[in-house]
């Protein structure tokens, strides 16, 4: 695989506060902002144990910026194939609008802030979990894994799967099978639905030399390992029913977000999604895929969040 | 003035307008970072028991068995004080 390392920054432009906005990776930012939040929720009512919202508000926060850290080191060193790629070649970096050092040196402060800040505002196995994540996701994911090997999206899919641990190990200083259970969702759910979204990009992909799966191993091999791994998410994404994390409010939304997760990987698994003679109707069913798998997450994440953030849980039994 | 001298003035404003800009958000994410630390240490100064044995920031119950140590010995403490009083206050009634 090689990469077209001759693509520079085009012609400086300047930049404005939606350029530094967007070095952040802002969309990422409220998924892990809102799971971790989930994770802290569920911690306050399941363990009875407070804490004060301020300092909570603050983890948080250090949660958000620990995020964007690592996407503006992710921006960093991603630079080169962000300007190669179509979908890409807008950001911050690529457009000439941050310098690259910039990016990096902002990456690297907002790292050592957001970890002090969870210190400060938590306890030390919290800032921990958030220094894991930064360097997993900035070094581990970003240097080691994404140009080497088409199972950097499953290794790497770790480093999204933190937060709500992290929220969890705020509240109360450890990390019980429940806030693993949270983080098991979100690591089998990231293969299927990045998958879904490279069945569409592949070709850009390519041409930037990374190895996704579609691009190594071809769109058939893919859809079929996105359907394999909603099949291993759908006992994981309702196994908060046995543990007693969820209840009759997760169990409802939960059952309906699995059959149509099912439903949609099924439909990409009979689809020619990511063939060479793919065409519109293909790509919409990659596409709705990829949709509906945030909907999903965000569906399980938001249905704790009502359930113990507005006193709406009924447990259906649990360990 | 030619035409290019006025565009380079322009772009020469123009690049201190956005420096400026840069700096004043700078200066404000320092601010917020100084007050976020300062009313955090503060609440968390607030609600720690330093006379239990309670550390400030590692406190990530990472060590649980000297953590268990030290509330074992703020409460034999307590209970040496409050014996202590008892023992005092029936001394004094006796008196």
């Amino acid at each position: 695989m090689s990469v077209d390392m001759t693509a520079q920054q085009t012609s400086p432009r300047l930049a404005t506060a939606r350029d530094y906005v967007e070095l952040l990776k802002p969309r990422i930012m409220m998924l892990v902002v809102f799971t971790a939040l989930a994770g802290l929720v569920a911690a306050v009512s399941l363990s009875g144990q407070g804490v004060n919202p301020v300092l909570a508000t603050v983890a948080i926060l250090a949660v958000a910026l620990g995020s964007g850290a690592a996407g503006a080191i992710n921006m960093w060193y991603d630079a080169d194939i962000d300007a190669v790629m179509t979908r890409t070649s807008t950001r911050p970096i690529p457009s000439g609008a941050v310098p690259k050092d910039e990016a990096l040196a902002m990456g690297l402060i907002m790292s050592g802030v957001s970890v002090l800040l969870m210190w400060i505002a938590a306890n030390v196995l919290a800032a921990g979990l958030l220094a894991l994540s930064i360097v997993y996701y900035g070094w581990f994911y970003t240097m080691v894994l994404k140009r080497r090997t088409a199972q950097n999206i499953v290794i790497g899919g770790a480093a999204g799967a933190f937060p709500p641990v992290i929220g969890w190990a705020v509240v109360t200083g450890t990390t019980p099978l429940d806030a693993w259970i949270l983080f098991a969702i979100i690591f089998f759910w990231t293969p299927p639905h990045f998958w879904a979204l490279s069945l569409v990009a592949h070709k850009e992909y390519k041409k930037a030399g990374v190895p996704m799966l579609p691009v190594t191993n071809g769109a058939k091999a893919t859809r079929l390992q996105i359907l394999i791994y909603t099949i291993l998410l759908a006992p994981i994404g309702l196994s908060p029913l046995v543990t007693g994390l969820g209840g009759i409010v997760y169990g409802v939304i939960g059952a309906i977000l699995t059959v149509g997760f099912m439903y949609h990987a099924g439909k990409v698994w009979r689809s020619k999604a990511g063939e060479p003679d793919a065409g519109d109707a293909e790509r919409k069913i990659a596409m709705s895929m990829f949709a509906f798998s945030i909907l999903y997450l965000f569906g399980l994440f938001a249905a704790l969040i009502i359930e113990h953030g507005f006193g709406l849980y009924f447990p259906l039994g649990g360990l | 003035m030619t035409e290019q001298m006025q565009a380079e003035t322009a772009d020469a404003a123009a690049i201190r307008q956005a420096q400026k800009r840069r700096n004043a958000w700078l200066a404000f994410a320092l601010v917020a970072f100084v007050v976020i630390v300062g009313v955090s240490t503060a609440l968390r100064i607030q609600q720690t028991d330093f006379s239990g044995g309670d550390r400030l920031y590692f406190s990530g119950y990472m060590d649980e068995a000297a953590s268990e140590k030290a509330d074992r010995e703020a409460q034999k403490r307590i209970a040496e004080r409050q014996a202590a009083e008892a023992a005092a206050a029936a001394e004094a009634s006796d008196e």
